[in-house]
């Protein structure tokens, strides 16, 4: 759990030229938000540029940053948050097109992960098996409609607890639950329905 | 999600309570209730299984590593955008540079920094220091200190008077040599031995030898290089009046005219002396 007192001094070295405090950001909080990235984008190199893009962003708008209203690691998911979804309503139309173009059905549900992850025969360790699953379970993720994914990813994938989630989503706590409810919900289904079709 | 009542617990109070009792923090009569209406709500039922699974595959997620050069790359972005640390700085006065620092560093930039950059390569640091090694050993083994380096004068009248006196001590030194002084005075015995030889080639052309009687280029040199300091002593008679006799020898004056050789009053004098003809 960051400390509140060290994140404060660090920000106020870095407004004040300090660039050993900037890296240190940069080092502490990278990893954190390059998964954030990962697990919503889907793609690594996306990732990798929306990280990119979020320190920047941190790094114009630091001074802005008031300890008093909250944590500074949801402000910085925060910004995170908010560029993914800038990013996702970018992307939408090239997904729309790229959707007609291969002339998927309207219906997710109607095209199975079976036909988008490649049916491999059985893996010769629990090594490879469990890199499987967690490729099976990471592109099921990236079926979830944008709020229940940010949701499940903040709080199953980075621990936030609800309070923190709703202040990044800034929608009621009852809300987060909900969506953190029907997003699990709906990517057992997809699994379930995933492993069904390869059994 | 239906709104019916099951166990005194409504579905959305149910889906309320979902994500607590997911997380193990329902408890008590709570807990009972919600595990009553999850075993006779059709729908309820199988939205705690699914969520539950769908929890479990999540938390099966392992974090993935970020690339290695990524907080490079974030660096170097964040470094190149306009900051409150830049703004700060750009407020700040500025150094005022000359328009010769300016046209030094673009020099250096442009054109220098290729070749230092070359230079800097340890081969060619190596290269260097061997090379100045070398050199530094050269002129220590030739005598040069270094303290004579500052009394050199690089004027060209002083380079001259360097190249002159450089030359003659080296050419004193030669001749002072006792080996060369030697080979010397054996090279010229040899050729006198060799000298009786030469007139067989002087006969060989008689005729030209007739024509060019004083050209003395075509002799040998053992002729035209007589020393006659060593060669045979020369008699040469003279013969002097000697005795006062006021006809021949009047005072300080001698009258040539009245000498006559066929006197036999006249003393003979034998004087031998070296002359040297050059």
């Amino acid at each position: 759990m960051e400390d509140v007192q060290v994140v404060a001094m660090l920000v106020r070295r870095c407004i004040a030229g300090d660039s050993a405090a900037w890296e240190e950001i940069v080092q502490t909080y990278n990893r954190r938000i390059y998964n954030i990235c990962y697990r919503f984008a889907g793609s690594g190199d996306d990732a990798q540029d929306l990280t990119q893009e979020v320190f920047i962003k941190m790094y114009r708008t630091l001074s802005s940053y008031d300890h008093n209203k909250g944590a500074f690691v949801t402000w910085v998911t925060t910004i995170t948050r908010n560029l993914l979804v800038d990013h996702f309503r970018k992307t939408k139309q090239d997904r729309m097109t790229d959707s007609i173009d291969t002339a998927a059905p309207e219906h997710e549900d109607a095209q199975p992960l079976s036909e988008q992850i490649p049916d491999q025969s059985a893996p010769p360790d629990a090594r490879v098996r469990s890199r499987e699953v967690g490729e099976t379970v990471h592109a099921a993720l990236a079926k979830l409609s944008p709020e229940l994914r940010e949701a499940v990813i903040l709080r199953d994938l980075q621990d936030m607890d609800y309070r923190e989630i709703a202040a990044v989503l800034k929608v009621p706590e009852g809300t987060v639950k909900s969506r953190i409810n029907r997003g699990r919900a709906e990517l057992a289904r997809l699994l379930q329905r995933t492993y069904r079709q390869v059994m | 999600m239906p709104d019916h009542t099951s166990n005194g617990m409504q579905c959305n109070e149910f889906d309320h309570l979902l994500a607590d009792a997911i997380d193990g923090v329902l408890s008590g009569s709570g807990l009972d209730r919600f595990q009553a209406h999850a075993r006779v709500c059709k729908a309820c039922g199988p939205l705690l299984a699914e969520a539950e699974a769908g929890r479990n595959w999540l938390k099966g997620l392992t974090e993935v590593e970020p690339p290695a050069s990524l907080v490079m790359n974030i660096l170097a972005s964040t470094t190149g955008v306009d900051t409150q640390r830049l703004r700060v700085s750009a407020r700040s006065p500025q150094p005022r540079i000359s328009w010769w620092e300016r046209v030094q560093a673009s020099l250096f930039e442009g054109m220098l920094e290729p070749i230092w950059a070359t230079v800097r390569q340890p081969r060619f640091a190596m290269s260097f220091g061997m090379a100045f090694f070398a050199l530094s050993v050269g002129l220590t083994v030739a005598g040069v200190k270094p303290a004579d380096l500052r009394q050199v004068s690089l004027r060209p009248s002083a380079i001259r008077h360097t190249y002159y006196a450089t030359q003659a001590r080296v050419v004193h030194y030669y001749e002072n040599v006792r080996v060369v002084y030697q080979l010397e005075a054996l090279a010229r015995q040899v050729k006198r031995n060799v000298a009786p030889v030469e007139p067989s080639r002087k006969e060989s052309r008689p005729a030209k030898q007739k024509d060019d009687k004083n050209d003395t280029t075509q002799q040998p040199e053992q002729n035209r290089e007589r020393n006659y300091s060593q060669a045979d002593s020369h008699l040469i008679l003279a013969s002097v009046p000697v005795g006062p006799s006021p006809s021949v020898f009047d005072g300080s004056k001698l009258d040539w005219s009245k000498l006559d050789p066929s006197n036999p009053d006249l003393p003979v004098v034998s004087v031998t002396t070296y002359r040297r003809f050059v």
